[in-house]
């Protein structure tokens, strides 16, 4: 009986520059997903530095001629005590100052003998903190040489920082869907020479554009999506592979996070889930799009 | 002039490729409904060039085509196909896809339509016995004689009884009952109302036959015998 394999693709795939696009889309959709993993990382990290420092002020107390700072430490207590917002004062003992300097000056008998001024830890309730003006201005009315740090400072250079990362982030998958479009489009081309043959001859028995791209198309999608399943893999395994790993004094502090970013907190891991899933799916889609604006162009100029 | 009966009028057409010279100057060609022509002409006068022009690969680069009633440079590109796929062609060089089975080769022009198999599997098997093809149904171009190609290649041509049936050399390779064969086909097709032109050297054929001849020489034609 005659052959009855209409199913066959009317542009052969042997011919189609697949391999070669399936191997970038891949390294693309790796690249894709650990600049994704690496922003969830940022996002997390900031917001952990960032509430850690806003739940906690510092009260420094300096040292001053002829006043006892004992005294002044425990009126400061007190104060702090009895203020509305704060959940904890914690004094901390002369050693937790010059512990503080020993980086500077090393462990001397110099620490000992300088004026270092002590320090309370006050932790404050983050629905409710106090007016820290208000209480700046109480302290320094009734605690000679107190002043108050809110690590604002700190806490504003730190956010700057984490934006900037997080641009930077966004501009590396920027780059990489561009990449991706270029190379699909590349490819689109070279699928579209090596079956020139081909497209004349459909062109001739009458096929519309449309449905010589839908032959180059459904190839790219498919290689599209293979592709951002293998890449996505890819970087889920390198992330879980850091967060399972025996953690180092130098390396623990990301492969802790890497560790978070998949198999810690629920609501984190729902969120990284998705956004690498995200990943096959934008790349299936850039696939089908380009290859498909691509091929169309290149037909319509065709005669 | 009634353009209903006017399959291709062609007026003052030339062409040249890139700045080469005139391959075809002032074509004047007027194909009616239903008529059989041979064009017919020395190598290298523009045969070719002018089949070329009418199943629409190439734009002329002065004059006007007109094709089953509408100017073909006013023709929306998108609509370009369905003219295409109202024209039969048959090339010097088969342009058989070597992927495609005997089969499938000729059953492209349907499947492109949008026909499904179960829609035009026995005309196509039916067409497949006729050009002799039928033990070579499932077979592939690479592995087909020249004749067989050019069966194959003719087949395709005639599976959508096109409105115009243009042939470059037809039985070029093919022995002379087979070519007679195929003249055969070609008139069969015409009867049904199919516009014939077959573009050949071949002299037997034009002599075993009665139908209009036309003759290129340097690019100009010329109507006779």
């Amino acid at each position: 009986m005659a052959a009855s394999k209409t199913g066959t693709g009317l542009l052969p795939r042997s011919q189609m520059p697949l391999k070669t696009l399936m191997i970038a889309m891949t390294i693309m959709c790796y690249l894709a997903s650990l600049s994704i993993g690496a922003l969830v990382l940022i996002n997390q990290a900031v917001d952990k530095w960032s509430s850690d420092i806003a739940g906690e002020i510092t009260i420094q107390i300096r040292q001053l001629d002829g006043k006892d700072i004992e005294e002044r430490v425990s009126k400061a207590k007190t104060l702090l005590d009895q203020v509305k917002g704060v959940t904890k004062v914690e004094v901390l003992d002369k050693t937790a100052g010059a512990k503080l300097l020993e980086p500077w000056l090393g462990k001397s008998n110099i620490i000992s003998e300088l004026p270092i001024p002590r320090l309370l830890a006050v932790t404050i309730n983050r629905a409710s903190p106090p007016d820290f003006g208000l209480l700046e201005k109480q302290l320094q009315q009734a605690v000679k040489g107190a002043s108050l740090d809110t690590h604002r400072r700190w806490q504003a250079e730190l956010t700057r920082m984490g934006t900037s990362l997080k641009w930077l982030g966004y501009s590396v998958l920027m780059l990489i869907v561009l990449s991706a479009i270029a190379l699909v489009i590349y490819a689109s081309r070279s699928a579209l020479e090596a079956n020139r043959h081909t497209v004349e001859v459909l062109h001739f028995v009458g096929a519309t554009d449309p449905y010589i791209a839908r032959q180059v198309q459904w190839q790219f999608l498919l290689a599209g999506l293979k592709s951002g399943i293998a890449g996505m893999a890819m970087g889920v395994l390198t992330f879980l592979i850091l967060g399972l790993s025996t953690a180092t004094a130098a390396s623990s502090g990301f492969v802790e996070a890497s560790y978070s970013l998949l198999l810690g907190a629920p609501e984190v891991n729902y969120i990284s889930y998705m956004l690498f899933f995200l990943i096959p799916l934008v790349a299936t889609l850039i696939c089908l799009i380009a290859a498909r604006l691509a091929i169309m162009r290149i037909l319509q100029n065709a005669i | 002039m009634n353009e209903n009966k006017t399959v291709v009028r062609l007026e003052n057409v030339g062409l040249r490729y890139g700045r080469g010279h005139e391959v075809l100057k002032d074509i004047n060609l007027q194909l009616d409904a239903g008529s059989f022509q041979f064009l017919t002409g020395p190598s290298g006068a523009g045969k070719t060039s002018l089949l070329r022009l009418l199943f629409l690969s190439l734009k002329p680069t002065r004059g006007l085509i007109n094709m089953f009633g509408q100017d073909v440079a006013s023709i929306p590109p998108a609509k370009m196909p369905f003219i295409r796929r109202r024209i039969g062609v048959v090339f010097q060089d088969f342009r058989l896809l070597d992927h495609l089975t005997t089969f499938q080769n000729i059953a492209l022009p349907l499947r492109v339509a949008g026909q499904k198999e179960k829609q035009y599997r026995s005309d196509v098997m039916d067409l497949v016995s006729w050009v002799g093809l039928k033990d070579h149904a499932n077979a592939y171009p690479p592995v087909l004689s020249g004749g067989e190609k050019q069966r194959a290649a003719i087949a395709r041509a005639v599976i959508t009884q096109p409105d115009l049936l243009l042939a470059d050399e037809p039985t070029g390779n093919v022995d002379p009952d087979l070519a007679l064969r195929l003249l055969r086909l070609f008139a069969e097709l015409n009867k049904l109302g199919t516009t014939v032109v077959i573009a050949t050297h071949d002299t037997n054929l034009i002599r075993n036959s009665d139908y209009n001849v036309m003759e290129l020489a340097n690019g100009e034609l010329e109507y006779g015998c």
